[in-house]
């Protein structure tokens, strides 16, 4: 417990991911939360990829983070921007109102 | 030459009746009584070569089926028997094709009617020239389908469409015993084919065969069924309950089918199974037995029927037993040499009724008319020769060919025999009877029908009247001229040559001349007596008809046949059938079925719909649960 | 390693509980902020074990520019006005107990993977972490990121741009009844559509045609 090993990174960046995902589809509210469960998906994948690098002593894991941390913010951007043109649109933000793919 | 003649009512039918629409009611009936007329013309030419040159030929048209031992083709076999049938079917047939386009002037369906006439006349020779069991079957079965659109073609009348259904129902149970007999012609010889199965037929005389725990000869079983199917096809008793209903159709079709050529293709069969036939004297005399009833039965229920046509029904009914009972006495010849006569005499007073129909405006009651033979002379004269020559008087074409019958009958000596003949005195003095009640009760007396003026009665037009009057010709004329070709002594079995087979030769001999004498002038005397009974004093019938209410319900009801038929079968199979409708084929097979799975897919397809709801949590949701399944899979693998 | 511990458990433990609580909380600023939050305390621990170079830029950029911007939409989609109800409807909240057990499936299957992993012979473990004063993590991050990576810089790059003209063509809408200039009908002018003489009569004066 005492000796911090790359076992509780993995096990926080898990608990992490899990949050996410559980908000991704437990959420009732609204869009925007969609989002953020996203990027703390994100993030845990970051937090993976950082501790191995640190404890395998290989730096690649960090330039990847790297880039993952660019894509995350222009896909955060363009989410965003998507859901702008749509509140534009519809005027409504809440996730049960959005049903227009209903086959 | 054989090719046109089969393939020419075909091609007139299905001109009429796929294109009738485009080609117009005029050029429609012009086309198929052209086509048919030369038909006739091209049988009477076969017919000639035939009496002169003995002329022989089977027309290999194609191979039908070639399978193991079963070798079938469609072929055209011309001989002495299928020609004269053949002048007899094409001949009436074109006279009726020309009649129907003066009598079905009024009718809206005129390329149907022409069409379906028609492709009668090509099933009917397919039928006639025929080398197998196997396309007789099938030409069979055509004049079958034909009569049942025939008779139902004024389809929007309730009782024509049952009486179509009845007769090609009744008809059915006649096919199933005539397929049991080729299918067991088939396993006894291993070929349908007429030639091969005649020349092994005297090989298995000897042999038995156990058929529903009995056992019975084969060659006797063959015959019986085979006899089963004619006596559908020809209304002899106990199958000849669709006959009278038959008369629904229109009056040509009660011609050509119901006097002419259908019915007659019972006969035919008989005949040209003559070389089965005369080893097995059982089922002879089962012929014999049978013809002799059924001509007595229809005379005696014509002598009460008050309905134009089916007076002539049932004439037809009884002249066709004579037939039969011809061919169970041996004389094959004359069997055909009657169905010849026949046909003429039968078919003119049909057309004749037909006639007198149409000037009366489609009444068909007897009791309704009267006192027209100034009105309408030639159909008088017409049906006056028609009835001449059906009741015998001498010199007439049934003089001949009915007279000879019975002689035969008395020929053969034995107690069957005599009473055969007995009994064909009798009815020939009915036919006599009823006959000239239906001449008097028509043409003289007063005039008793309600519905139109006498005044405006007038006669047929003359494209109706021409048919009339060759068939005229053809039944003062026929007998006189062709009574030594058919059966004459001095070289009665020439013509004929192999198409009929006599193991016994016919006798030569004349029955002694006070039987001679018999029936002609019973038949002459009963003319007066008709006469007398039927315009001068009408009440001596109603007082008779009074006085024996019992036997005249019992004649008028036809012998009560239709009844007991209802309560023996009809009502049992209704119940049954209606059973398979509604509890087996809508409950059962369409529930599973066609309906079931309909229903299924639905159900299953509104469950499916249910994961497209547009929100897209849940979407995330199944991506999630993928996921995680895949995920499961790889790390228990 | 006591310190070590102790700050990993704290920073774990406050990351945890933000996450948490981004998905909980009824109000959306509230959502944003925590996960501000949890941005901070992943970038502590990020500085703790020896990436600093990555743990200062997920300051700047996630919670520098992602993070207020989604502050910027959530303010401007007046979000927080919107009834927010945590399982408003009925058949929603059959979702919950399927959804909680597949995650923990998940959950305990991400652990099954970090236990049954064979690590390298080589791995370093934690005593030996060091902070190598020689090489900072910028610099080792430098060597490697323009000689080994340059590709993929690149095309980070083009991401980028393709994000940005993607998120202004998306939002760019034309306003109408808004005056705007256009340079080139104003340069393209001609005299003759400027000037026109007139002969004017005496006493009739000069029609405008505007």
């Amino acid at each position: 417990m005492i000796n911090i090993g790359l076992g509780h990174y993995l096990t926080l960046a898990a608990i992490i991911f899990t949050i996410g995902i559980v908000g991704l589809f437990l959420n009732r509210k609204n869009i925007i939360v969609i989002l953020m469960s996203i990027e703390l998906i994100l993030l845990a994948v970051n937090i993976n990829l950082v501790s191995f690098s640190i404890f395998l002593n290989d730096i690649s894991g960090q330039i990847f983070t790297l880039f993952i941390l660019t894509v995350a913010a222009a896909e955060a951007a363009i989410g965003l921007a998507i859901i702008v043109v749509y509140y534009r649109n519809s005027s409504t933000i809440n996730v049960e109102k959005i049903d227009s793919l209903k086959g | 030459m054989e090719l046109a003649l089969i393939f020419l009512p075909l091609l007139a039918s299905i001109t009429s009746g796929f294109f009738g629409k485009y080609l117009g009611d005029r050029n429609s009936e012009i086309v198929t009584s052209l086509f048919v007329s030369i038909s006739a013309l091209l049988s009477i030419i076969l017919f000639y070569q035939v009496i002169v040159n003995g002329y022989e030929n089977n027309v290999v048209v194609a191979t039908w089926i070639n399978s193991g031992t079963l070798d079938v083709n469609w072929s055209i076999k011309v001989d002495a028997l299928s020609s004269v049938m053949l002048v007899v079917v094409t001949l009436v047939s074109a006279l009726v094709h020309i009649y129907s386009i003066g009598y079905m002037s009024h009718d809206p369906h005129k390329p149907r009617f022409m069409a379906y006439l028609s492709l009668f006349t090509f099933s009917m020779l397919t039928l006639v020239t025929s080398d197998n069991f196997l396309q007789l079957f099938f030409g069979w079965e055509g004049v079958g389908l034909c009569s049942y659109f025939l008779i139902g073609f004024w389809f929007k009348k309730e009782t024509a469409n049952a009486a179509a259904i009845k007769a090609f129902v009744v008809n059915r149970v006649g096919d199933f015993g005539f397929a049991l007999g080729i299918f067991l012609i088939f396993y006894l010889f291993g070929t349908v084919n007429y030639v091969e199965v005649f020349n092994q037929i005297p090989q298995i005389v000897e042999k038995k065969l156990l058929f529903l725990g009995m056992n019975v000869g084969a060659i006797d079983l063959v015959c019986i069924l085979l006899f089963i199917g004619a006596m559908g096809k020809s209304a002899q008793i106990f199958l000849h309950t669709w006959l009278p209903d038959a008369m629904e159709g229109p009056t040509p079709v009660s011609a050509l089918i119901h006097a002419a050529t259908m019915v007659t293709a019972g006969v035919f069969l008989v005949v040209r199974c003559s070389p089965i036939f005369e080893y097995s004297p059982l089922t002879l005399n089962i012929i014999t037995i049978v013809g002799m009833t059924t001509a007595f039965f229809a005379a005696t229920v014509a002598l009460v029927q008050t309905d134009i046509k089916k007076i002539i029904a049932y004439s037809t009914c009884s002249q066709l037993g004579y037939m039969f009972f011809a061919a169970g006495v041996g004389a094959y010849n004359v069997a055909m040499f009657h169905l010849f006569t026949h046909a003429f005499f039968k078919a003119l007073l049909f057309l004749g009724s037909g006639s007198v129909i149409h000037s009366f405006k489609d009444e068909q009651d007897i009791n309704q008319m009267g006192g027209v033979y100034k009105k309408l002379p030639y159909t008088y004269a017409f049906m006056i020769i028609g009835t001449l020559a059906l009741t015998g008087f001498p010199f007439l074409s049934g003089f001949y060919s009915k007279d000879a019958i019975i002689e035969f009958a008395y020929l053969k000596g034995n107690t069957t025999g005599y009473y055969a003949a007995g009994i064909g005195i009798l009815t020939a003095v009915l036919t006599s009877i009823y006959s000239w009640r239906l001449i008097f009760k028509t043409f003289h007396g007063d005039y008793n029908n309600k519905k139109t003026n006498i005044n405006e009665m007038h006669e047929s037009p003359l494209v109706m009247l021409l048919p009339l009057f060759v068939l005229a010709i053809g039944a003062i004329f026929a007998g006189f001229l062709f009574k030594d070709l058919f059966i004459g002594n001095s070289g009665g079995n020439s013509f004929w040559g192999d198409s009929i087979k006599f193991l016994n030769p016919l006798s030569m001999e004349h029955p002694p001349l006070w039987f001679l004498l018999t029936t002609p002038v019973l038949v002459l005397s009963s003319i007066p007596i008709a006469y007398y009974l039927f315009v001068k004093d009408k009440n001596i019938p109603h007082q008779i008809a009074q006085s024996n209410k019992p036997l005249h319900n019992f004649l008028i009801n036809k012998w009560y046949f239709d009844e007991l038929y209802n309560i023996l079968f009809i009502k049992f199979s209704k119940k049954l059938g209606i059973f398979f409708w509604k509890a087996v084929d809508v409950q059962i097979i369409d529930k599973f079925g066609p309906d079931g799975v309909s229903s299924l897919i639905k159900r299953l397809s509104i469950k499916a719909s249910k994961f497209q709801s547009g929100f897209i949590y849940q979407y995330a949701f199944m991506i999630l649960l993928g996921f995680s399944a895949l995920l499961t899979f790889l790390i228990l693998n | 390693m006591l310190a070590h511990a102790i700050f990993f458990y704290t920073f774990s433990f406050i990351a945890i509980v933000s996450a948490i609580m981004v998905t909980v909380s009824k109000n959306t600023v509230h959502s944003v902020f925590f996960l501000i939050l949890d941005f901070i305390s992943i970038s502590c621990l990020f500085i703790m074990i020896g990436a600093e170079f990555l743990g200062m830029i997920m300051l700047i950029v996630y919670v520098g520019a992602v993070a207020v911007l989604f502050l910027f939409v959530v303010m401007m989609l007046n979000v927080a006005q919107q009834k927010n109800q945590w399982f408003s409807a009925q058949e929603s909240s059959k979702h919950i107990p399927i959804g909680l057990i597949v995650s923990v499936i998940i959950f305990f299957e991400l652990l099954i993977v970090i236990g049954g992993w064979k690590y390298k012979p080589d791995l370093v473990s934690a005593m030996s972490l060091t902070i190598d004063q020689e090489i900072t993590n910028t610099h080792s991050i430098g060597y490697v990121l323009y000689t080994d990576y340059i590709h993929i810089f690149q095309l980070s790059g083009m991401i980028l741009l393709v994000a940005m003209i993607g998120a202004i063509v998306l939002t760019f809408r034309q306003r109408s009844g808004v005056k705007r200039q256009s340079y080139f009908s104003q340069i393209s002018r001609e005299r003759s559509d400027g000037v026109e003489l007139i002969d004017v009569e005496s006493n009739k004066g000069v029609k405008s045609d505007d």
